[in-house]
């Protein structure tokens, strides 16, 4: 088994209820899964190459842009 | 500087620029546009987190209730894969029903999602730096906004990049 670290986060209630539906129906194996996933998921679409990519365009923009 | 460019006949707001502007007091900035629609979703998200930038005097908010009805599939589905919270659905969802319309968030996801949607979209930085372009602020005042972003408000940026666009503003902005 992969080395694991422990993290103690404070999550909104109304998230941490939808995610152990999500578990308790069986569409993922546990919690410790369920948030490692979602975790992944963020980091590859919020990569920081990809934003600050989109971010100079928006330099790009305030600087020359016509609207 | 006279206002001498045309600008987006609408503008739809994602929660992070009307939080980020205001946390910087800069939301007068997006006076600068005919019409500032939020979304639902999306006041109900500033409501929680920053109920003054909803209470400015100096800038008329549309709120936005949802489209009765499910989106389309196509909607839907670009929305689950880009995993969209409800405001960052919202908010390009409304844009697509607006010709033209500038849709403004500073999610990573929500602008993919916008660029697959052929939606114009830009965030709190492009609407910074455009202050400069359209008389709304001096280049200096601009450049100290710029700067104040890591101690005044909650937009995340790594302090290398934003010390290159400082300098980028420093040369190139008029």
């Amino acid at each position: 088994m992969a080395a694991t670290t422990v993290i103690q986060a404070e999550l909104p209630p109304e998230l941490t209820d939808r995610a152990r539906s999500f578990v308790e129906e069986g569409w993922a194996a546990n919690m410790n899964e369920l948030l490692a996933e979602a975790l992944r998921r963020f980091l590859e679409s919020h990569s920081g190459d990809l934003t600050e990519a989109m971010i100079q365009e928006d330099v790009n923009w305030g600087l020359h842009g016509k609207d | 500087m006279a206002k001498t460019e045309g600008s987006a006949k609408v503008v739809v707001c994602d929660a992070g620029p009307l939080i980020h502007l205001d946390e910087l007091d800069a939301l007068d900035l997006l006076g600068d546009f005919p019409e500032v629609l939020v979304p639902e979703a999306v006041w109900r998200e500033v409501l929680r987190h920053r109920p003054l930038a909803l209470e400015k005097k100096t800038l008329v908010l549309v709120r936005v209730a949802p489209s009765p009805g499910q989106p389309t599939s196509l909607l839907r589905g670009l929305f689950e894969t880009m995993s969209l919270h409800r405001g960052e659905q919202e908010a390009p969802a409304l844009a697509t029903k607006h010709e033209h319309a500038l849709l403004l968030t500073d999610d990573t996801a929500a602008r993919l999602a916008a660029g697959v949607l052929g939606l114009g979209v830009h965030g709190t930085i492009g609407i910074l730096i455009r202050a400069i372009r359209r008389a709304q602020r001096t280049k200096k005042q601009v450049l100290e906004l710029l700067g104040a972003i890591p101690n005044k408000s909650t937009l995340h940026l790594k302090r290398s990049f934003l010390a290159t666009i400082i300098d980028q503003v420093e040369h190139e902005a008029g």
